[in-house]
């Protein structure tokens, strides 16, 4: 640790939530920081995702604090978590299948000409511009989503978060249904988001995935925080704390 | 690439759209084999007169069906617009545009109050225009209170049975409907150039030039062609031009707007769409205006060419206009459709209709053969997704 104070791009401070009389997450505590990719791991029903809706806007907290850049902030809706700065990709993605790969990053972002009608040109161009970033290989930004492979829609998923700008990206169990080969490509994309100068919090249950491309590694179980550790930590310590044996 | 591998491709790679394309040349060419009037420029003429309200119809049908609802209603909602402009014109002698902007604000109402009920109560559109056909049906026997009234006559007869014809002279034959023509073929030909040199200059797959020029003038052929008929018949329909406009209006709105875009993201995936902050409801209510837009305008030009208002006007239309999008290769699921393929798919079942009445055949078996030819495209339609799926 060093002296050198940082406000983190994102802080959660004791966020509560819970459903019913399920207490799905219990006072937790996440900060994410520029250039840095975060992990949060844990048992199924831990409460990543709930975390992950909870940053993403998705769903309110019922206590606890979300600060952007230190300002607390309250997200009513995704779009409003969109205009302060925090992109998500959803576990299920979130796309369009019948439509092409263009319109699919700029859903909900199109692009004007001055008559009025989709800037086309424009948008394939600046699709094609992020897609290059994060060294994505698609036959063409015209294809339609249902060409696709599973790597490549998961890369349209997280090229359409850059479309606001954003300082952070939310990436739920980004590598679930893929191959070896295409997890291995959209770590490569994650690393080219932390390169960007992007704060990246990456939610999965392959451990493999996150000692490849995590920072630091945040545990969750039964809804707490069960302890923060560095990116070389070993499989054993990880796993006992995600399962509580230790 | 060769020109036969060059057509293949043409033809497999597009195989949905390219497959309707065929079967309506297919089904032209069988009646023209079989009736050699069918091609002749009084029946052509006719084709489009008799059928233009089904297309009309199917251009709002199609962005419902695109957003992956249905309108079951518009038929009657036909029978409420024309019965309401019938007795504003006919019984109270207004003027005739008083009766057509009566009917649109009615179509405009019945479409706020069916979008209103499907996007902001959340009742499904089937449900909701299940309803409204009822409702709307029994509006209009209350409207015409159980009477046909006729004639308009006039300037409203003349919307959906005029002919622009003599504008610029001509010796038996029209000039100035040789002249939209060619400015139609031109506009196809500059605007089919310009994607060419699009996809060109993003490195896509284009046709080889040879092929490319076939094609072009393979379309301007058969368009001048259908032309010519129609100027030395009786000229250019008001009705035709009032389908142009609705044509080109709406393939902009699906596939060059905002609008359409969303239209399409909400039936591919209504998850998605909202969570990329598309504002489904509001989509939802404009699509169901937009209809009741389109259904009024359909409902003005049945009512000028039947000359009158019935009560029962309008029965089965929606079934015709549902009938020509699926045809024209919508899916049942949504997301997927397009305006020129519904206009092809309502030209299929217009000369269907047309050709065997021509031969004579009874209307129950031409019920039953365009029962079977929708089933069919339908079925195509699942069997070509299928093989889409397998190939991946």
């Amino acid at each position: 640790m060093t002296n050198v104070v940082r406000t983190p791009l994102l802080s959660v401070r004791q966020v509560s939530k819970h459903f019913g009389a399920v207490e799905a997450l219990v006072g937790v505590d996440l900060d994410v920081h520029a250039h840095e990719v975060v992990a949060l791991v844990g048992d199924n029903g831990a409460g990543k995702s709930t975390l992950a809706k909870v940053i993403a806007g998705v769903l309110q907290p019922d206590a606890g604090i979300i600060e952007r850049d230190g300002v607390p902030v309250t997200f009513s809706s995704p779009s409003a978590a969109s205009a302060s700065g925090i992109a998500t990709v959803f576990q299920d993605l979130a796309l369009c299948e019948n439509l092409d790969v263009t319109a699919n990053v700029f859903l909900g972002h199109e692009l004007r000409t001055s008559g009025g009608l989709l800037a086309d040109g424009e948008m394939e161009r600046v699709t094609r511009r992020i897609l290059q970033n994060l060294t994505v290989r698609i036959p063409s930004v015209r294809t339609p989503l249902h060409h696709l492979s599973g790597g490549q829609r998961q890369a349209v998923a997280i090229a359409r978060t850059l479309i606001g700008e954003p300082r952070v990206v939310v990436l739920d169990e980004p590598t679930a249904a893929l191959s070896v080969a295409q997890s291995a490509e959209v770590l490569t994309h994650i690393q080219r988001l932390r390169d960007m100068g992007l704060g990246v919090v990456l939610i999965s249950h392959n451990m493999n995935d996150v000692r490849a491309v995590a920072d630091r590694v945040e545990v969750l179980r039964h809804g707490r925080n069960n302890g923060s550790f560095p990116a070389d930590v070993s499989h054993e310590s990880l796993l006992a704390a995600i399962t509580g044996a230790a | 690439m060769t020109a036969i591998a060059g057509f293949s491709d043409l033809v497999t790679r597009n195989l949905r759209q390219s497959g309707i394309f065929v079967a309506f040349v297919a089904i032209v060419a069988l009646f023209a084999a079989l009736n050699p009037n069918f091609l002749s420029p009084g029946n052509l003429t006719n084709i489009v007169l008799q059928y233009s309200y089904i297309l009309i119809l199917a251009i709002g049908m199609i962005l419902i069906i695109v957003a992956g609802q249905i309108d079951l209603s518009v038929g009657s909602v036909v029978a409420l617009t024309g019965a309401v402009s019938a007795v504003l014109v006919i019984k109270n002698g207004m003027p005739w545009y008083v009766g057509v902007l009566a009917a649109i604000v009615v179509g405009l109402l019945v479409g706020a109050w069916q979008g209103f009920w499907v996007a902001f109560v959340g009742i499904p559109g089937f449900i909701v225009t299940l309803a409204g056909m009822l409702l709307f049906r029994g509006l209009t026997y209350r409207v015409l209170d159980n009477v046909s009234l006729s004639p308009f006559g006039g300037t409203y007869y003349d919307i959906a049975n005029g002919f622009q014809n003599g504008l610029l002279g001509g010796y038996g034959v029209d000039t100035f409907t040789l002249v939209i023509f060619g400015i139609a073929v031109v506009g196809y030909a500059v605007a089919q150039w310009r994607s060419r040199k699009g996809r060109i200059a993003y490195q896509q797959v284009v046709e080889s030039m040879p092929l490319f020029v076939l094609k072009i003038v393979a379309v301007a052929a058969v368009v001048m062609w259908f032309g010519y008929q129609l100027a030395s018949s009786r000229g250019l329909p008001n009705i035709l031009i009032l389908l142009a406009i609705l044509i080109i209006v709406y393939t902009l709105v699906t596939q060059k707007s905002v609008f359409g875009r969303h239209v399409y993201a909400v039936g591919g995936n209504l998850h998605a769409a909202e969570l990329s902050g598309v504002k489904v409801k509001k989509i939802n209510f404009w699509i169901f205006v937009n209809m009741g837009f389109l259904a009024a305008v359909a409902g003005i030009v049945y009512s000028s060419r039947m000359n009158g208002a019935q009560p029962g006007a309008g029965n089965m239309f929606e079934l015709d206009a549902i009938a020509a999008c699926f045809i024209g290769g919508a899916s049942t699921t949504g997301g997927v459709g397009r305006v020129g393929g519904a206009m092809i798919g309502g030209l299929i079942m217009a000369v269907m209709s047309n050709g065997m009445q021509l031969m004579g055949v009874p209307q129950s078996i031409q019920q039953v053969v365009k029962g079977l030819v929708l089933l069919l495209a339908v079925a195509f339609d699942i069997w070509n997704k299928r093989r889409a799926a397998a190939l991946r």
